[in-house]
């Protein structure tokens, strides 16, 4: 098994490192320097000089920070692994050089796949193998379907694709033949791997934390075939869920019917996980994407909700946070390996280039550093949810490993370097709350119950009343301050219907009272500006309101509306809000209400009440759910935690599996 | 017309479009000022033009491969069939493998 294990390593390490000595052999070239003075070499000769043959040459662009390395994908076959350009930018008084290294498209959907097959093989496989006859039931056919939907996506999202792929002609079908074939061959290796090992998928979520499986050239995500696999077996094989399915496709035949006209969305750090066009194809694409997701979800959950291992769990969440925080601090020193961390673990963003993770601004404001992780709040929420496991695990168990060591120091590192202020609070409180629950016999809980209710209507109750005596103009600000900001951001000559809304109400109004809390808290929680511009920017219909305009399309909004905007794509740091755009406010309030009564149903499941109220703070605050990753697994821990009546980490099962 | 601007370069000032296509003994004239570029087609077949009315009629025909362009079209051919190769091995290696064994 070692033996095994020790040859597949030395397989990984030679297919990653293979490509990059791609050289040309025919000619025997001197390679200069590249210097801020003269670049001409490579541009006399690009695609000549492979990636090795560059840092022998230039070994001083390995360390030094002013070296950006680049994936073009747009590049040719046999350019692949070789410098297809140098770029010099002088910013201030540094002299950047970006180097593009050739990555066509269509040799990374085979490359980067192979890579995570094989990394997703190291998972143990399922202890009675004769257990999955079920799951393979259909696997043929489900493989060409999901190939013809992934390369369906290639055809709906034309525009963002003929960026990226080199000399490749959507128009005829030879080409789709090509990604067709190409989806299906690693679809199908993949499929032969999960399958043997989908017990214990849910015990290594957290690794897709680290390895996001994003093709490089492609708004596809590769871990997105699992759920996908599930999401049309449960269908092919008739496990019904009704209710869902008429409610969703009901919905779809109305996003469907108002895929009108065309708005492009630079997807940025979004990839994987969201429309690049809004148009009726890519409507019907992540429609059909999303309702199979969700499915995949589902089924999963009910077919490894036994397997689940909060020792295993909480020891791949420790890891992962290690691994992910060593990543960060190499990527950020040493420009190469930021290169093939980007193009190896298939991240939507370049790691960050700040070497301290410690540094303050002028203001002695903190910077928030996220290490490889495309947002740093978000990063921050995983390093929170490592720590929030780690105290299930221990005060249940009584155990602690040196693995959790290891989690509770990095994750504890990770969160002050991400600077996500919320989640800090939120562990402590969570902390605070769970200790005490535990210490059963020192306070009673129905005692605790209520003097705890009491306690947050007595403090809000003086904060308002503090508010209304000594500065009544503060509270009348901060509840305007979105609407405000809004002002700030919209052209005279184009208002959002959603502006408009909000300015139209009456301050008597109970539609005004609520905004204008709303307001308050966004205020607090520093987002008057990011939701702001978003009132500024959404400009609803009637029904679009009510129902949104299709699952993870950001198109129509960022499109419709010219507004002052900041230079950079501000999200609007909110989950609550993108749904609200994708969704809209009546299959929104349902969930809420779903929420709101397993909340109810489960009120004596400390760990799920725990859980679900940092999620959902975090939720209402942060981008997170327009990520794969957090979607998936906070999504997955909401269902394993939620059919627990009692506390379930105490289940000595649970605990020893 | 990004093709020829590539391939053929700057247009002349003054240049005037002829339309060659109605007059089949219509024979090019060189142009001292215009270096002769060389063409190829799909098949990797070659001619060299020697003005900028003579390569534009080309690159409008079908002559705007270079071969960079074909090696691609070239690979991309390949690996389809490396693909479909890999492909029917993968989908078969078990059937294949149950009718050795019996």
């Amino acid at each position: 098994m070692k033996t095994k294990k020790i040859r597949t390593l030395t397989l990984l390490v030679l297919v990653v490192a293979i490509p990059w000595f791609n050289m040309d052999t025919s000619n025997d070239y001197s390679i200069p320097k590249v210097s801020q003075e003269d670049t001409s070499f490579y541009e006399v000769n690009p695609c000549k000089i492979s990636l090795a043959e560059f840092l022998l040459s230039n070994p001083e662009s390995i360390y030094q920070n002013h070296f950006y390395f680049r994936p073009d994908n747009r590049s040719s076959i046999q350019c692949f692994g070789r410098i297809s350009g140098v770029t010099v930018l002088q910013k201030n008084l540094e002299t950047q050089f970006f180097i593009s290294v050739g990555t066509s498209s269509l040799i990374n959907l085979l490359l980067q796949a192979l890579i995570w097959t094989v990394l997703f093989s190291f998972i143990p496989q399922n202890k009675e193998l004769e257990k999955i006859k079920d799951t393979i039931r259909y696997k043929n056919i489900i493989i060409l379907l999901i190939a013809y939907l992934l390369t369906f996506s290639v055809y709906a999202e034309g525009r963002f694709y003929e960026q990226n792929m080199y000399l490749v002609d959507l128009q005829v079908i030879k080409t789709y033949l090509l990604i067709f074939s190409l989806f299906t061959l690693l679809v199908k290796n993949f499929t032969d791997i999960f399958i043997t090992r989908s017990e214990n998928i849910v015990n290594y979520l957290p690794f897709i934390f680290l390895i996001t499986g994003l093709f490089s050239g492609f708004n596809l995500t590769f871990f997105s075939i699992i759920f996908l696999y599930y999401g049309l077996q449960t269908n092919l094989i008739g496990v019904k869920n009704r209710v869902f399915n008429y409610t969703y496709i009901t919905i779809s035949v109305w996003w469907l019917l108002n895929s009108k006209g065309s708005a492009f969305f630079n997807i940025g750090k979004l990839r994987g996980f969201t429309s690049s066009i809004f148009e009726f194809n890519a409507n019907l694409f992540w429609i059909v994407f999303t309702y199979l997701l969700i499915r995949g979800i589902w089924r999963i959950y009910l077919l490894n909700k036994e397997s689940f291992s909060l020792s295993v769990f909480t020891k791949n969440l420790s890891i992962t946070s290690g691994i992910l925080l060593l990543f960060g601090i190499v990527s950020a020193n040493l420009p190469i390996f930021n290169f093939i961390n980007y193009y190896v673990l298939g991240l939507q963003r370049y790691g960050v280039e700040s070497k301290t993770p410690f540094a303050f601004d002028e203001y002695s404001v903190k910077i928030s550093w996220r290490g490889i992780f495309p947002s740093s709040e978000t990063v921050g929420e995983f390093y929170g949810l490592c720590l929030l496991f780690l105290l299930f695990y221990i005060f249940n168990s009584s155990k602690i490993t040196f693995v959790n060591y290891i989690g509770i120091f990095t994750a504890s590192l990770g969160l002050y370097f991400s600077d996500n202020r919320t989640t800090i609070i939120l562990i402590f409180i969570s902390t605070l709350s769970y200790v005490l629950v535990l210490n059963r016999s020192l306070i009673k809980i129905n005692k605790l119950k209520v003097v705890g209710f009491f306690a947050i209507i007595f403090s809000f109750t003086v904060i308002y009343l503090a508010q209304l005596n000594t500065s009544a103009p503060g509270y009348e600000f901060m509840s305007n301050s979105i609407t405000s900001k809004a002002l700030t951001f919209q052209k005279e000559y184009a208002v959002s219907s959603f502006n408009s809304l909000i300015s139209g109400l009456e301050s008597s109004h109970t539609a005004s009272i609520l905004f204008g809390f709303l307001s308050f808290i966004g205020y607090l929680l520093n987002r008057s500006e990011m939701w702001g511009l978003f009132v500024a920017r959404y400009n609803p219909t009637f029904n679009e309101l009510l129902f949104g305009t299709g699952p993870l399309n950001f198109g129509q909004l960022y499109g419709e509306v010219p507004v002052n905007s900041p230079d950079s794509l501000l999200l609007p740091h909110s989950s609550v809000l993108s749904y609200l755009v994708f969704i809209g406010l009546i299959p929104l309030t349902l969930l809420l209400v779903i929420f709101l009564k397993d909340l109810y149903k489960n009120r004596t499941n400390v760990e799920f009440i725990i859980f679900s109220i940092y999620i959902s703070i975090n939720i209402f605050k942060n981008d997170s759910m327009n990520y794969f990753s957090p979607f998936v697994m906070y999504a997955i821990l909401y269902l394993i935690l939620r059919n627990k009546k009692d506390s379930v980490i105490s289940e000595k099962l649970f605990l020893e599996k | 017309m990004k093709a020829i601007a590539n391939i053929c370069g700057v247009q002349p000032e003054g240049f005037e479009k002829t339309d060659i296509s109605s007059d089949p003994n219509f024979v090019f004239k060189s142009d001292a000022n215009y270096a002769a570029t060389q063409l190829f087609d799909i098949e990797g077949n070659t001619v060299f033009v020697n003005s900028y009315l003579e390569c534009q009629h080309y690159v409008m025909g079908g002559w705007d491969y270079t071969p960079l362009k074909n090696a691609e079209i070239l690979l991309q051919e390949s690996l389809f069939y490396v693909v479909a190769t890999l492909l029917v091995v993968t989908f078969f290696k078990n059937v294949a493998a149950r009718f050795l064994i019996k």
